[in-house]
């Protein structure tokens, strides 16, 4: 019916290729977000949620998005699949190309093919993520039928074979619960499943692991790693814990007040930070080690949202400031290769 | 078609097997209150009353002058009675019979065959006006909430305007210029009742709107559609029905009212009619508006006790 949508699919007609991470060429690159820009337009002032993120996300690649909370990690992710809510947010700049389509000029229709279909997102509380009205199997059918011309009968066993792989026991039983009868790690895997219904290019996971205990955490790291490799999906992964991104990650990308500060393989940015936000974030890892009294941590609080300081948003708390991270936005710098970081100190 | 069919059996089937064991324990926690389950007992009473009753009875609108005002088993009235050969009133004992246990009216007719019809409509009256306004409500009340905005404003200021106009005399206004048939009369009450039932359904689906499953819906492809009618109304359905039980006794006492006071539909044997016709001879056949009137009154607070019941069984917060 809407012909735009039926476009050439370049990326995914492409071989499958088997790549190490820092050794991609730019055709794989599946999702490229270049100056994005989501404010928020509130009563007491414009919030500058996401202020010129930059990144590109390779195909089968995972990742990560990292930073604390109130970095627009989260914002990033629904500005990619359209589900600001304007009033009060608009992305003001920026494009986010997907498969020769820039997401921001999508139509809701468009976007909403997109959605569940090519992108999808697991959420950070299996708990709210799930209708508590409906049981979990009647959620997966429908998600199923809601982009895949299937009958109720052929979306079912679909339902059944995607909870299976989840690795959920006694399946034909689980699919007739309602959320409150799982325990939270099983909560997790049916979003995951659901999430995964139809076989999306790109999966976001926002914070999957923040809800749930370390057991499950890992469980579920597993499983994240398990589907990419066998799915050949890309991952995108927003967490704001390093010990995850070390975890998972291919690649990194920190942020801070809404800028993307840093950009590296995973590697590098656990051995060799350039900015000094990720290197306090490093520091801070505790080292189960060597006992300590006190665990690290970098001075002063986040900015206020409403007053971003002027220049870098991080000098306030940087120790290495200089004159002029107060007064001017420090340009993106490669200092190798795949390695970009934005700090005065490497301009 | 057949597939369709097919499929809706399947899923009725599985809906059956996954919600068995949720219907069971609201049963339970409704069936603790002991008054919600009188009152249920007496709705699925009058339910079978309204279905099959008017198969076993009389002719409801047989009139027979030979045996009028006749009172209820077991009561004795004296009535005077004009005798055409001698020209006078004589004074007689009439004693109720077997074979018009209620007695009967004024024309002769059965009360009892009366009062079954009578059920009959005043339940048809009942759940079709409150049908209506109850769907009204939510949907208005849904909408308003999901999509917020000038949306919501346009729809709650129109609600408010609703809400102002005197209830009964817009009835009034509407039978009288429409006529009184008993489906003009439906739609007037269903038409207006609906803006109670639009801000708390409205309320409710406020707080449910910003949980994160609308949200996940919506970022897997669902659309406002699929979100309003799959997510928001299935998560206040509970409102909706307790909201339904409640109200379902304020239509009937509106169309009693109306029948009162001599707005009813004529043609139809209603308990406000029956009501209506037996306040003139209450001096001669006290029985014809005193046996409509308790089964209102009955009606009413069977319906305020489930209500009640369910209510509490359906908020988690209540322990019972």
């Amino acid at each position: 019916m809407n012909a735009t949508h039926h476009h050439q699919r370049a990326a995914e007609q492409s071989p499958g290729p088997s790549h190490f991470a820092g050794n991609v060429e730019m055709d794989n690159v599946v999702l490229k977000v270049n100056n994005l820009k989501t404010y928020f337009f509130t009563r007491r002032g414009v919030v500058r949620a996401v202020d010129g993120v930059s990144f590109d996300l390779k195909k089968g690649e995972c990742l990560c998005l990292d930073g604390e909370s109130g970095c627009g990690k989260t914002v990033t992710a629904l500005s990619i699949l359209g589900l600001i809510d304007s009033p009060p947010g608009r992305i003001v700049c920026g494009q986010i190309n997907y498969d020769g389509l820039d997401l921001v000029q999508c139509s809701s229709r468009q976007l909403r093919k997109i959605r569940g279909n090519d992108i999808a997102i697991v959420f950070q509380e299996a708990q709210s993520a799930l209708n508590p009205v409906l049981t979990v199997g009647d959620q997966i059918i429908e998600q199923i039928k809601l982009h895949r011309p299937l009958n109720y009968k052929e979306a079912r066993r679909r339902a059944v074979e995607l909870l299976a792989e989840m690795g959920i026991p006694s399946v034909e039983r689980v699919m007739n619960y309602y959320p409150h009868q799982l325990s939270g790690g099983m909560k997790q895997r049916a979003l995951i499943a659901m999430s995964l219904s139809c076989d999306p290019k790109i999966l976001i996971a926002d914070e999957p692991t923040t809800a749930v205990d370390v057991t499950i955490k890992a469980q579920i790291l597993d499983t994240f790693r398990e589907l990419k490799a066998k799915r050949q999906m890309s991952l995108l992964f927003i967490t704001h814990d390093l010990a995850v991104v070390a975890e998972i990650g291919d690649r990194a990308v920190v942020m801070y007040g809404g800028k993307d500060v840093e950009t590296a393989p995973v590697s590098e940015i656990i051995s060799n930070p350039k900015h000094p936000y990720t290197a306090g974030l490093i520091a801070c890892l505790p080292d189960v080690s060597k006992a300590t009294d006190k665990l690290a941590s970098i001075p002063g609080t986040t900015p206020d949202p409403l007053e971003m300081p002027p220049g870098c948003a991080f000098h306030p708390r940087c120790d290495r400031a200089m004159a002029i991270c107060s007064q001017q936005q420090p340009p993106r710098v490669a200092v190798s290769g795949e390695h970009k970081v934005s700090c005065h100190l490497y301009g | 078609m057949i597939k369709g069919l097919e499929d809706t059996i399947i899923k009725l089937r599985h809906f059956w097997h996954s919600n068995m064991r949720l219907v069971s324990y609201y049963w339970e926690r409704t069936h603790r209150n002991r008054l919600a389950t009188c009152g249920l007992a007496f709705i699925v009473f009058l339910v079978l009353l309204a279905l099959i009753g008017p198969f076993l009875t009389l002719d409801p609108t047989e009139v027979n002058f030979e045996e009028k005002n006749l009172p209820p088993v077991g009561f004795t009235v004296e009535q005077s009675v004009y005798n055409i050969e001698t020209g006078e009133f004589i004074t007689k004992k009439v004693a109720g019979t077997w074979k018009h246990p209620l007695g009967t009216d004024s024309k002769g007719r059965d009360m009892l065959a009366m009062i079954v019809s009578g059920a009959r409509v005043s339940l048809f009256v009942g759940l079709i006006a409150t049908g209506i306004a109850i769907i009204l409500g939510t949907i208005i009340g849904v909408l308003s909430a999901y999509f917020g905005g000038w949306v919501d404003n346009v729809m709650m200021r129109f609600t408010d305007i609703m809400m102002t106009f005197p209830f009964f005399l817009l009835l009034v206004l509407i039978v009288f210029i429409f006529g009184p048939s008993l489906i003009f009369i439906i739609l007037a009450i269903g038409l207006t009742g609906w803006t109670g039932t639009a801000r708390m359904v409205r309320s409710e689906s406020l707080s449910l709107r910003t949980r994160e499953f609308v949200l996940a819906a919506r970022a897997l492809g669902a659309s406002d559609n699929r979100v309003v009618f799959r997510h928001l109304i299935p998560n206040v359905i509970s409102l909706i029905i307790v909201i339904a039980t409640l109200s379902i006794p304020g239509v009937i006492l509106a169309e009693a009212a109306l029948s009162f006071i001599g707005l009813g539909d004529p043609t139809v044997p209603s308990w406000g009619i029956i009501l209506e016709a037996g306040q003139h001879s209450l001096d001669t056949a006290w029985w014809v508006a005193v046996e409509p009137g308790i089964m209102l009154f009955l009606t009413v607070l069977a319906f305020n006790f489930l209500g009640d019941g369910l209510r509490d069984a359906f908020d988690p917060k209540s322990q019972i």
